[in-house]
């Protein structure tokens, strides 16, 4: 010991010849929160010796002298190295690896590195969603990756959006499987967005390993984790403001209403009903009145730390948001906590436990199609006042109003619902590593659902024959259970072999239970007068639940069993193969076709790894990759492959209604699930020092077995009460296109930086076959009794495309309509028909292609700059190509009409686009291509603009950061479109883009803070 | 510590072993539904009686039968709110409708679909007995010969199956059947239920012995049968206990519902709605909506869509002093100059309702108003039965006039009216008067002129060897495979 002493003070005075030493202290933060980073590992450059930041984010290293590098790494951080310059205190900052290639990514039963991935995935990350600030999590994906589309089906608030992955591939359920930290999420309003970590979207083939439900896309969410050896930390985000109608859509007022009503009914002969317009003046604008500005508010509290051992996250958060249309009536409230708990029992053994507990509240109006609140804004007359001298609400009554007609304002104040919803979702897994190359990991997650919901309706009248009269008080409530489980357990095992042979493979088992338990409507009536809040179903008089009644179990369970194995193997990491294949079995089908097999492969090589690329300056990393298998799409009704005996039978008997059984969906006992055959070629590349990243990517998605519920021979029964057609393996959809996105960030250690991301989709759609007697399917609707459908699937056509009649201007002159002969029942100013087919007759056999709702290509653009303590930020995204069709205008003698009838045809050569005005029967108002618009836009979305306060203020306050901003959301939209939102969609595969009246997406103004302590 | 290693390490492998175990067995995706298989019903009583009542449910969706058959007729005119207000309606007022008419395709599917619901009893009719199990059958067999003669008096020929269902394939196969094959195998269905229904039903609602003599009769009388027409009806004038309600008025009123004089009724409640998606699933009498008063306000009766308004000239066709002209049609302007009501005329407005189908106030009309009023459609009444077995005896070979003059007369004397005394071809046509008008307004008009051969007379817009019959709905040849040939003329 003494000797060691004496040469240990040998060795020191010797190195003091050749420089002074000394000792130096440091602490470590990461730049983007300014908090300190514990075990940050702290290297002498060219030493071989170093150590770890503390839990305090401190180090000391003694011996060093000016001069000396010291190197700082951090995984999922920029490793900084900083050279000695005295021996004063060092603080050093980390910048996060955002783009690295070394970044994990979830894939599915296990993870990868984004250099190694072989397949189409694309990651958004928790800093995307704090620019965007959604409610919803749908908002975060809306033009922000390559490939998925975004539609909103109502502006309404906490209503869903539609989420499409490369395109519509089946004419049913086109949804992608969600699932968050590996639980199944049906809904995603649920979902508090500022709890998530990151989002990751697996959009071919190597979705593969999600089988049977993998064919519409897979996205996985991931919900934040605390951080190991952190103490605690509070993260609170606050955004409050208020919403308005980002359009309205120029009507006639009274005076002009009442003029051109009057030349209508002068044209068919009939009695004018406006003697006289003077006084009529504006009249009542029905949108002004409908329209106001709402609050929204956001808040939300997280915390989170860890020891050595563990890392827990617990987060609350509150919504509260009103809707443009009736304010607190339009109403979203959301509730949530969760808890996030990682432990390691053992070096070995890690635990994983979280739970989110999420409750919402919501009111709702009825506000978009035919007979709603929005189209009565529209279509109710502004010669009527909002209410009479005796302050009741008129009654929007006379003949040219149709049924459907009333004022809206007394529908708002009328209408009282609310959904409930309580639910529960967890997560326990285990994750135990053994024998060095193995890691089994277990897992049971599940999610429990109670909804219920309220309907009130007092008694009202509308007016003398209107739709929603009600001459009893009637409440009916309902509360269904939904359940589910997935257990899942897996092997991975990860070796390599002599440097240069990498294998991994994954080898596991699924098991799947979802299982439902409906209540039925038990519907009431009251004889006394009570309010909504008030209004007891224990104390309602002659209760009825039909369900019950009607003997349904009310009741569904279904099941998934699957088996999958991933085999991954990369030579010196640059060659890179994958193979995937899963056997699932489901309950959907029958005994004969219940299990599948689901293929998948893929290729990858990193061309930058090889010697003649390598240190190019230019191109600094570049992979090639392919994949190619068969995944399937199994979201059709449960039993359809079985007559179930749930379809309605009810009969009055002895004067009571009586309830028996019939079948429901007609039985197909050889249905099989959809296969798709999915290929896709891609290229990922950064140049200039990883300055700017491009991905690209061709994709071609062939749908096979198409699962339809086509309509069939009526001789069959399924217009029977709560029958319906079989659901039948018809039909094949390819979906072909091309994504490319490209971005730029700077280097943020600046004082400037900037960042720019864009991306864009080509998409193509084409049915292939449709495999029935007709040869196609058709959907959607138009007008008011028109028994033609408007929209269709049919083989050669995008699916869904529109099938009308092709206008060819205005008859000017009945020689005009006795040349063309075609169209012997025209007058002067009617619409003039193409006849395609050539037969001397315009009819319903000369419908044809008249628009497609599906856009040609979609795209998305961020930029972002920091100056000093300054953030901006603005986000764009556009669909092009498009159609729409305009459907929220009633064809009634005497409702309101847009302005652009100013323009109609008054006499010869007066226009030749917009027909004339009469109470005549014409046809007009027949589906054609006058009803078909442009629905191409581009959407200012977010333009947000931050102040984070110096470092120093903050820590004198106590906090770690502070961070101010305003923010307007979905700013301004361009387009020709005049309705009031080309975004919004009905989701419909056959059916979509046709506007009843959607209920605009709000512009939205905010204020928000970030605060860190 | 080394005890709580053993723990955790012997935890986990439980943890694994259990998932294999609960779930290594491919059978844990056999999940049986919570709701009964087709397949394996019919094990009780309960069951048949239970699927019978799925055969009874389609009999509401006649409703549009009753109405369109009307508007067919020149009874009444389309009405509506304007021109294109339900253009298939429109159409068949006009004579103008093509196999593309929506209301047309509703009648044939919603017919097949109780045709299946009855063969589908028939199919299992030997998997369990039970005493009474022939009643049952006999309803079953009733009701598919009630569907099927709808059938037949709308398209001719169509598809027949005899105990057993159309399944999903069949439609690729399955041809149409002649119309006289049909028309036999409704006979045949109707002796079988004659024979095994009891004259009294304990339930309100369900056939009687007396419903299936009268629509045999009513079916021989459509083939002209009349010698087999007259035998059966006489039956249920000698036998049934049916006889005619002494005030006309109280016929069509809530109180007068399932009354002696009700031979087959289809019922119909105010207590469970539908939308306009799905008609045939209301369980209320969706024509009454549909015919009532424009935008009404004022007493004994509810608003509704002015469809099938009465012409002038069917109003015009009762005798003076007729007491039956003011129950079957009111006259709105009459009527609100007296009360005060209000309404809004319609498309084709005459003046007119049809009073015997049209809302009445006092309901509860849940759901919809429009379409779950309460009112039962009186299928057979015996004044019908009375006027077809006067008919078959005026017309069969050998006619017996007297007994012809005898069934005519207590129709007429109910209406306050004096007898007929002619003979011959005067009484057919005294016959064919009294039908109109005392059946106005329910529906059996337009078949009653095409089987006498007198459409194209009266029906504006007739065309004789063409509209006798409707066209099959063109998407249903095409969706069975475009092997039928269409009805002649469409």
């Amino acid at each position: 010991m003494k000797y060691t002493l004496l040469i240990l003070t040998m060795i020191i005075s010797v190195a003091n010849v050749f420089g002074q030493e000394f000792t130096i202290n440091g602490t470590v933060k990461d730049a983007s929160i300014n908090d300190i980073l514990p075990g940050v590992n702290v290297l002498v450059k060219n030493q071989n010796r170093g150590t770890t930041t503390d839990f305090d984010g401190n180090f000391t290293i003694t011996n060093v002298k000016v001069g000396d590098v010291l190197s700082f790494s951090y995984i999922g951080f920029v490793t900084k190295e900083v050279a000695i310059k005295n021996s004063s205190d060092l603080t050093v900052l980390l910048q996060e690896d955002v783009s690295a290639l070394d970044e994990v990514v979830v894939v599915g039963y296990g993870t990868s590195t984004k250099k190694e991935i072989t397949g189409a995935v694309t990651v958004v990350g928790s800093e995307t969603i704090e620019d965007l600030n959604p409610t919803q999590i749908e908002q975060a994906l809306q033009g922000q990756v390559a490939g998925v589309q975004i539609s909103a089906q109502s502006g309404s608030p906490g209503s869903a959006s539609n989420i499409r992955i490369r395109g519509i591939s089946t004419n049913g359920d086109n949804r992608p499987l969600i699932l968050v930290d590996g639980n199944v999420i049906e809904d995603l309003s649920v979902i508090n967005p500022s709890d998530i970590e990151s989002i990751n979207v697996l959009k071919d083939a190597t979705a593969g390993i999600y089988g049977v439900r993998a064919a519409n896309g897979v996205i996985l969410i991931t919900t934040k984790t605390g951080r190991k050896n952190t103490e605690l930390k509070f993260n609170y985000d606050f955004f409050g403001g208020y919403q308005e109608t980002s359009r309205k859509i120029s009507l006639l007022n009274a005076t002009e209403y009442a003029l051109l009503a009057n030349e209508a009914f002068a044209s068919g002969g009939q009695a004018v009903p406006f003697p006289s317009v003077a006084g009529l003046g504006m009249g009542t604008n029905w949108q002004d009145e409908v329209f106001q500005k709402a609050p929204i508010i956001n808040q939300s509290l997280t915390m989170s730390g860890g020891t050595e051992k563990s890392t827990y996250s617990v987060g609350f958060s509150l919504l509260n948001q009103d809707g443009i249309v009736g304010g607190n009536k339009d109403n979203f409230k959301r509730y949530t906590s969760r808890i996030n708990y990682n432990r390691d029992l053992l070096e070995s053994l890690k635990l994983t436990a979280n739970m989110i507990y999420t409750g919402t509240n919501k009111k709702s109006l009825p506000v978009g199609g035919l007979g709603s609140i929005l189209f009565n804004a529209l279509n109710n007359a502004p010669t009527f006042e909002v209410r009479d001298p005796n302050g009741e609400f008129t009654l929007a009554e006379g003949v040219g109003l149709g049924a459907e007609v009333r004022n809206p304002l007394a529908m708002i104040e009328n209408t009282f619902n609310s959904v409930k919803v309580d639910k529960l979702s967890g997560k326990l897994g285990l994750n135990y590593s053994f024998w060095n190359d193995f890691v089994v990991e277990t897992s049971l997650q599940f999610n429990y659902a109670e909804v219920q919901g309220r309907n009130f309706e007092p008694i009202v009248n509308y007016g003398a024959g209107k739709i929603g009269n009600n001459q009893r008080i009637t409440l009916a409530e309902n509360k269904d259970i939904f359940k589910d489980y997935t257990f899942d357990t897996f092997l991975n095992y990860d070796k390599n072999i002599d440097e240069d042979h990498n294998i991994k493979a994954t080898l596991g088992m699924s098991v799947f239970e979802t299982s439902g338990l409906f209540s039925g409507s038990t519907r009431g009536f009251f004889d006394n007068p009570v309010d909504f809040a008030n209004a007891d179903i224990a104390d309602a008089v002659d209760l009825r639940n039909e369900l019950k009644l009607s003997g349904a179990s009310g009741r569904f369970k279904e099941r998934l069993l699957s088996y999958f194995t991933r085999l991954q193997y990369n030579y010196k990491g640059k060659y890179l193969l994958s193979g995937i294949i899963r056997r699932d079995g489901s309950t959907k089908f029958g005994p004969r076709n219940k299990f599948g097999y689901f293929p998948s492969g893929s290729v990858g090589w990193i061309v930058s790894e090889e010697e003649f690329l390598r240190d190019n300056n230019v191109l600094s990393f570049m992979k090639l990759r392919g994949s190619y298998g068969i995944i399937g799409n199994d979201r059709i009704p449960g039993n359809a492959f079985r007559g179930i005996l749930n379809g309605e039978a009810a009969y009055v008997l002895g004067g009571q209604l009586v309830f028996g059984n019939a079948i429901g969906i007609l039985p197909n006992p050889s249905i099989q699930w959809e296969e798709q055959k999915t290929l896709d070629i891609g290229v990922d590349l950064k140049l200039f020092n990883d300055n700017i990243d491009i991905t690209a990517d061709y994709f071609r998605k062939r749908t096979e077995d198409l699962l339809l519920q086509p309509q069939f021979s009526g001789i069959l029964g399924a217009t029977a009460p709560g029958s319906s057609s079989p659901v039948v393996n018809a039909g094949s959809v390819e979906n072909k296109g091309f994504e490319f996105a490209i971005g730029h960030n700077s280097d943020g250690s600046k004082d400037f930086s900037w960042g720019i991301n864009y991306n864009v989709t080509f998409l193509q759609n084409e049915v292939l076959s449709v495999n029935n007697s007709v040869g196609f399917i058709p959907g959607g609707g138009f007008g008011v009794g028109q028994g033609d459908l408007p929209s269709r699937m049919e083989a050669g056509k995008p699916i869904g495309y529109f099938i009308g009649l092709q206008t060819d201007g205005i008859f000017q002159n009945q020689a005009e309509i006795d040349a063309y002969g075609a169209q012997p029942n025209a007058a002067p100013g009617d619409i003039k028909f193409v006849d395609v087919n050539g037969d001397g007759i315009v009819n319903t056999e000369d419908r044809t292609d008249i628009g497609n709702p599906i856009p040609d290509a979609t795209m998305g653009l961020n930029l972002s700059f920091n100056y000093k303590n300054w953030d901006f930020s603005s986000y764009a995204f556009a669909t092009l190509g498009n159609d729409i069709v305009r459907n929220y205008e009633r064809t009634e003698s005497l409702v309101n009409k847009s302005v652009y009838a100013l323009n109609r045809w008054t006499g010869e050569g007066s226009t030749n686009s917009y027909p004339r005005l009469t109470t005549d029967a014409t046809n007009n108002t027949l589906f054609s291509d006058f009803y078909v618009e442009d629905g191409s836009f581009v959407r200012i979305q977010n333009m947000q603009l931050g102040y984070t306060l110096p470092i120093r203020t903050v820590e004198k306050l106590g906090l770690d950061k502070l961070r101010f901003y305003v923010s307007a959301n979905n700013v301004f939209t361009f387009t020709e479109y005049k309705g009031y939102d080309p975004s919004a969609s009905s989701g419909a595969p056959i059916g979509a883009g046709i506007d009843g009246g959607f209920y605009p997406v709000p512009r939205t103004y905010l204020l928000g803070a970030n605060l860190k302590f | 510590m080394i005890m709580k290693y053993k723990i955790l390490k012997s935890s986990i492998i439980a943890f694994l072993i259990g998932a294999v175990a609960i779930s290594c067995s491919d059978s844990f995706v056999d999940v049986d539904s919570f709701d009964e298989d087709s397949e394996s019903f019919f094990n009780s009583e309960e069951d048949y009686q239970s699927a019978l009542i799925g055969a009874y449910d389609l009999l509401q969706s006649t409703y549009l039968n009753v109405m369109l058959g009307e508007i067919a007729s020149d009874n009444t005119l389309a009405g509506g709110e304007s021109a294109t207000d339900v253009p298939g309606i429109q159409e068949v007022d006009n004579m103008s409708h093509t196999p593309l008419n929506a209301q047309l395709r509703d009648i044939w599917s919603w017919m097949f679909a109780g045709v299946n619901r009855a063969n589908y009893i028939l199919e299992f009719k030997d998997k369990t007995d039970f005493a009474g199990k022939e009643q049952v059958l006999a309803e079953a067999t009733f009701l598919r010969a009630y569907y099927y003669f709808e059938l037949v008096k709308w398209f001719g020929d169509v598809p027949l199956s005899v105990d057993k269902r159309l399944l999903f394939g069949d439609q690729d196969i399955v041809e149409r059947t002649p119309k006289a094959e049909v028309y036999a195998q409704i006979e045949l269905d109707l002796i079988f239920a004659a024979a095994n229904l009891p004259a009294v039903q304990s339930e309100t609602g369900r056939v009687t012995k007396g419903a299936a003599q009268a629509l045999l009769g009513k079916v021989y009388l459509y083939q002209d049968k009349f010698s087999e027409a007259a035998t059966v009806l006489e039956e249920v004038i000698n036998t049934g206990p049916y006889d005619l309600v002494t005030d006309y008025n109280s016929i069509f009123e809530q109180a007068g519902e399932n009354n002696i004089e009700s031979v087959f009724e289809v019922q119909y409640t105010d207590v469970e709605g539908a939308g306009f998606g799905c008609l045939q699933c209301s369980e209320g009498n969706v024509a009454v909506g549909f015919n009532g008063i424009r935008n009404y306000t004022g007493p004994d009766f509810d608003s509704g869509f002015s469809f099938n308004v009465p012409t002038q000239e069917a109003y015009d066709a009762f005798e003076a002093g007729d007491i039956r002209r003011d129950v079957a049609i009111l006259d709105i302007v009459a009527w609100a100059d007296q009360t005060g009501a209000t309404y809004v005329e319609g498309f084709e407005h005459t003046g007119f309702y049809n009073r015997k189908y049209i809302a009445r106030k006092g309901d509860l009309n849940t759901g919809d108003a429009n379409l779950t009023n309460p009112n039962n459609y009186r299928s057979i009444r015996f004044a019908d039965v009375l006027l077809m077995a006067a008919e078959a005896n005026n017309r069969k070979s050998g006619a017996d006039d007297i007994k012809a003059q005898t069934y005519l007369n207590r129709v007429r004397n109910r209406a306050e009216l004096g007898p007929v005394v002619a003979t011959g071809a005067a009484l057919t046509d005294a016959i064919y008067r009294e039908r109109r008008v005392e059946l106005v307004g329910e529906g059996h008009r337009f078949f009653d002129l095409v089987r006498t051969g007198r459409a194209a007379q009266v029906i504006p817009g007739f065309t004789a060897g063409k509209n006798e019959l409707f066209p099959i709905p063109s998407i249903e040849i095409e969706l069975a495979g475009n092997r039928w040939a269409q009805n002649p003329g469409y």
